[in-house]
C-alpha cells in the first residue's frame, strides 16, 4: 500500500520527512531540522553551535558539519523523489566549499532530487546562511536506489 | 595563549584536535600505524553516530567528516603548516556500508605545492584491506600573508 502513497501531497511529505529525519540518530545529534519539504527543493537547516566550529580563531564553522548535513538532505530529497518507501545508499558525494560558512548564523541546506532512473537518483544542493544567492557550498551526490521498501 | 600574531606549529597531537572544536566532537584520535611513519586516524564508535539503526549502520556523513578532518590534519602535519588549511572541494565513494565500530583512515599526500595541497584518503574498520570509503580534496594552504578566505 505505501507504493500509493501521494508523495506530491505536503502534508504527507511533511510526515516521511519527520519520520525520515526523526530515525536517524546523527541527524538528532547535530540537530538538523526539516525546514520545508513542500516543493521539489527541500530545505533543512542546522542552528549554529560552538563544536560546529572548524576554525574558532577566524569563528569559522567546519567545513565537515555542512558536508554530513548535506548527505542527509540530499538523501531526504531523493527518499521523496522516489515512488513508495524505498531505502538508498549514498554511492559518492562532492562539496565545493565557495566560502565559509560563519560563526553565530545557521546553516541551510536546499536539496533537489533532479533525475531519478531504475537503479540511482541524482541530487544536488546548495549550502548558504540565509541567502542563496551567497552560496556556501554545492553539493552534489548520487544515491543508489535498493529494491527494498521500509515497513514502517 | 600566544601573545605574538603568528601561532606556532601544534606539537601535540591532540592540541590538533582540541584546535578544531569538531573534530574534538567527533572525538578523533590521531594515532601511529604500527609500520612506523604513516599517521591513523580513528573515529571511535559512539550511538550518536548511527545513520541507520536498522542495519545499523554508522551516518555516511560521519565517514566523510572523518576522512575530511584526517586529510585537513595531514596536510597540517606533514607540511607543518601554522595555519589550518582550508579545504578548496571533496568528494567520496562510498564502497561499503560502515559497521557500528571505530572507524580507522590513513592518508597520502600527493601533490603539494605553494597554495594547494591535494589528498587522498580511505577508511576501513576491522580489516585495512576491506576499505570502505575513499575520498580526495584540495586543501588551500594559508601561509601566505593576507589570504581571507572570507574574500
Amino acid at each position: 500500500m505505501y507504493e500509493q502513497l501521494d508523495k506530491r501531497d505536503p502534508a504527507i511529505r511533511a510526515e516521511i520527512a519527520a519520520r525520515f529525519n526523526g530515525g536517524i540518530p546523527y541527524n538528532q545529534a547535530i540537530g538538523l531540522r526539516v525546514e520545508d519539504v513542500a516543493g521539489e527543493r527541500i530545505v533543512t537547516a542546522l542552528d549554529y553551535r560552538e563544536c560546529f566550529l572548524g576554525d574558532p580563531v577566524a569563528g569559522l564553522w567546519h567545513t565537515s558539519v555542512g558536508l554530513a548535513a548535506a548527505d542527509s538532505t540530499c538523501g531526504l530529497a531523493v527518499f521523496l523523489a522516489l515512488p513508495g518507501l524505498e531505502t538508498i545508499a549514498t554511492l559518492d558525494l562532492r562539496m565545493d566549499y565557495l566560502r565559509p560558512a560563519v560563526a553565530e548564523q545557521g546553516l541551510w541546506i536546499e536539496a533537489e532530487c533532479y533525475h531519478v532512473t531504475r537503479c540511482v537518483g541524482f541530487v544536488r544542493a546548495t549550502l548558504h546562511q540565509g541567502e542563496r544567492e551567497r552560496a556556501v557550498s554545492l553539493c552534489t551526490a548520487a544515491f543508489m536506489r535498493t529494491g527494498r521498501q521500509l515497513k514502517p | 595563549m600566544s601573545e605574538t600574531k603568528e601561532p606556532k606549529p601544534m606539537s601535540s597531537h591532540e592540541d590538533l584536535v582540541a584546535a578544531i572544536p569538531y573534530a574534538a566532537y567527533l572525538d578523533l584520535r590521531i594515532e601511529q600505524a604500527d609500520d612506523g611513519q604513516a599517521r591513523v586516524y580513528r573515529m571511535p564508535y559512539r550511538d550518536e553516530l548511527i545513520g541507520s539503526p536498522r542495519l545499523p549502520a554508522l551516518h555516511g556523513g560521519t565517514v566523510a567528516s572523518l576522512l575530511e578532518l584526517a586529510m585537513q590534519f595531514e596536510v597540517l602535519i606533514a607540511e607543518q603548516q601554522t595555519r589550518i588549511p582550508y579545504p578548496v572541494d571533496f568528494s567520496i565513494d562510498y564502497w561499503r556500508s560502515a559497521a557500528a565500530m571505530d572507524c580507522l583512515c590513513r592518508c597520502r599526500l600527493i601533490r603539494s605545492g605553494r597554495r594547494i595541497a591535494q589528498v587522498q584518503a580511505e577508511c576501513w574498520q576491522d580489516d585495512p584491506d576491506r576499505p570502505i570509503a575513499f575520498a580526495r580534496a584540495d586543501f588551500l594552504l594559508r601561509a601566505v600573508d593576507g589570504d581571507n578566505p572570507a574574500e
